[in-house]
């Protein structure tokens, strides 16, 4: 039997196992539920924050006014118009509260306390607008002149081809290291549980009887991985697919190029961390210790998140640094792709040893994983656990 | 043919495995002894390379074990273990496969064994909802579900009751009748006395005694005398103070005396006290050839 075949049993067995456990189909449905929860629930309460002017107006105003007022104030406000006989009248309702302001036709724009600024300030400037309109008509001055006349004759042009989106791919990128973040330290621990459960239960001596303790190990971390992978595309499928039937998807738009970068440093990252906490699994015997284990690399996720989470702004040394070192690299990189800061050779050496890191760790977890497979009892350290092993 | 070749092994300061050296044949069934922490355990890992030697060789057929040969071999370790909460058939269909049956025979070879242990009906069960006795059977069935050409078993009758006990001696005299190399542990000498032919017997991680049962106990220096009067007349015990005695009881005794010891003063002690009704030597069993050479 070659290896491969090995590392597809175990794979298979995994993920079989955990897929039809009851805890595991209630935990994805309960997280299933919870995210369309979180999507839906804004939509029953009413957020509408949208303004609605009313506008008295008293006497003969210039047409277009309230549209005009309206379109100016864009998505933060509605305007609507009512008429009033007389200024008395319409004032009433002001104090009132029932209108917003009053345009008097004979020259007087009437404020109430509770008035919106940006209500006055647009409805001085379309009026005054109108009135020069208006005045120009008179003096015999066509509407394209006028329109010539304000602009100046002066065209907006950009300095850059293309607009600036890095801010939106930092913000992609860093979305894509809280997801990368909450998979390592959800699936992580199902290994490292895994792992200690096949120790404690004895039957790993059994199953090392035939298999390779470092296919072993592949085949664990490939069935969980690919379960948790599987578990967060469609946590991800069902999210976007509430969300476009409300209209409401906002994730923030990426440029191809990051988009890859985010993915393929998913991977790397996931692989890293979920076979160094497989090492950490075979250190100890008990569930009790698996967080101890583990210690060393919940401290290491949470550098790199907060060296990513204090990073969105831009470049700084810590992050250079940080991203070019594997454990810290899958969170850190990709913002700096995004952020246009990484150079190719950054990103070619950062790669490069991410690689080799991992290649490294399979190795040197194969190791500790047999020394420390089959000690059972007290927390074996990491150099005792290598050493007992040549294998 | 499996060869146990002057393996050694520390730990620290701890020899576990100080020139161990023995061999099982196909259609063996050999006992393999000693007291606890003498190495059996990690001279049986040495064969599945669970553990590495410092020196010395495993070999299988005249060569060192290659992975390959190992998916051929079954192991049923001292601490017992399975997946508790995986269903039993699937269970087993995954032994089978992880020693590289295709799925179809491993299916196949499941069926027979669950029918063979009355447990057909628990197909679907979970390991858990076993009694403690079908674990058991489950675990052996783990072992054997390969039909392997070795098998190595690390105390297989501890916690046995006497109905499982008999089960198991069945299926290693089956397997070893059958052809294969079976090599087991034991603390159970009266047991083991019965069941094999030979035995190996290690102390301190090396081989003191090995060879067929009759002979090991023929050959020792000792003989047991012994003596039974009627009617018990007198202290026996305190007759034969000047002997090893290894029992004594109501007008019985049981002395332990080297082959050179002249028997008429015995005999005038024996026939002052009473009537002899019976005077008999015995060879040691195996439990007092252990204590020999051990104790």
């Amino acid at each position: 039997m070659s290896g491969w075949s090995a590392i597809k049993l175990v794979a298979a067995r995994d993920f079989r196992e955990r897929i039809a456990s009851r805890a595991f189909q209630l935990s994805t449905a309960l997280t299933v539920l919870l995210v369309v929860g979180f999507i839906m629930v804004p939509t029953f309460i009413d957020t509408d924050t949208t303004e609605e002017w009313t506008i008295a107006i008293v006497g003969d105003v210039p047409p277009g006014l309230v549209e005009t007022v309206g379109a100016g104030a864009g998505d933060a406000a509605t305007a609507s118009a009512s008429e009033f006989a007389t200024r008395a009248e319409a004032e009433a309702e002001l104090e009132d509260g029932n209108v917003d302001i009053v345009i008097d036709a004979s020259g007087t724009v009437i404020v109430g306390n509770s008035t919106d600024e940006q209500l006055t300030t647009l409805v001085a400037a379309v009026l005054a607008s109108l009135d020069v309109a208006e005045q120009a008509e008179e003096l015999g001055i066509d509407a394209t002149a006028l329109t010539d006349l304000f602009s100046g004759g002066y065209a907006v042009v950009s300095l850059d081809e293309q607009p600036d989106t890095s801010n939106g791919d930092r913000a992609f990128a860093f979305f894509a290291t809280i997801i990368l973040f909450m998979s390592i330290i959800t699936y992580g621990s199902w290994i490292l549980i895994g792992v200690i459960e096949e120790k404690t239960n004895r039957v790993v001596e059994v199953v090392l009887g035939t298999v390779r303790p470092s296919h072993l190990l592949a085949g664990k971390v490939l069935g969980i991985g690919i379960l948790g992978v599987a578990q967060i595309v469609l946590i991800g499928v069902v999210a976007i697919t509430v969300l476009s039937l409300q209209d409401a998807l906002n994730i923030p738009e990426a440029a191809p190029k990051v988009l890859v970068w985010a993915f393929i440093w998913y991977l790397l990252g996931f692989a890293f961390y979920a076979v160094a906490y497989a090492a950490a699994g075979s250190l100890v015997s008990r569930q009790e210790e698996a967080q101890n284990a583990a210690f060393p690399l919940t401290l290491m996720l949470m550098a790199s998140y907060f060296i990513a989470s204090f990073s969105i702004a831009g470049e700084n040394p810590v992050l250079r640094v940080a991203s070019l070192l594997p454990m810290f690299a899958p969170m850190t990189m990709p913002l700096r792709i995004a952020g246009n800061d990484a150079q190719t050779w950054e990103v070619v050496v950062s790669v490069v040893l991410m690689i080799a890191a991992t290649y490294g760790l399979v190795r040197f977890a194969g190791r500790v994983y047999a020394g420390g497979l089959l000690q059972s009892g007290s927390r074996v350290k990491w150099r005792e656990a290598f050493r007992a092993s040549e294998a | 043919m499996l060869e146990i070749d002057t393996l050694h092994k520390a730990y620290d300061d701890v020899v576990a495995l100080d020139g161990c050296t023995f061999r099982v044949r196909r259609g063996q069934l050999l006992g393999f002894l000693g007291p606890n922490g003498s190495g059996k355990t990690t001279t049986m890992r040495s064969v599945f390379s669970l553990v590495q030697p410092d020196s010395g060789e495993v070999r299988w057929d005249g060569a060192v074990i290659a992975p390959e040969a190992r998916l051929g071999f079954g192991y049923m370790p001292e601490q017992r273990g399975l997946y508790p909460r995986m269903k039993v058939a699937p269970q087993l269909v995954y032994f089978a496969r992880l020693h590289g049956i295709a799925k179809d025979a491993a299916e196949s070879a499941t069926a027979e064994w669950l029918e063979r242990l009355g447990l057909s009906d628990r197909a679907d069960s979970r390991l858990e909802e076993l009694s403690h006795g079908n674990q058991q059977r489950i675990q052996l069935a783990a072992a054997l579900i390969h039909d392997p050409e070795l098998l190595v078993l690390d105390e297989p009758f501890s916690g046995l009751d006497p109905i499982g006990v008999q089960a198991m001696i069945d299926i290693l005299l089956e397997r070893a009748a059958a052809g294969a190399a079976v090599v087991f542990s034991s603390h159970q000498l009266d047991l083991v006395e019965d069941l094999c032919e030979d035995v190996v017997i290690v102390a301190a991680g090396k081989v003191v005694l090995a060879g067929p049962v009759r002979e090991l106990r023929s050959r020792s220096h000792h003989r047991y005398l012994d003596i039974e009067l009627a009617p018990p007349a007198g202290d026996l015990a305190a007759a034969f103070g000047g002997f090893d005695i290894v029992a004594s009881a109501d007008g019985r005794v049981r002395l332990r005396l080297t082959d050179a010891a002249p028997l008429q003063p015995l005999i005038d002690t024996a026939s002052s006290l009473g009537r002899i009704q019976q005077f008999s030597f015995t060879p040691p069993n195996l439990s007092e050839v252990f204590r020999e050479v051990v104790g």
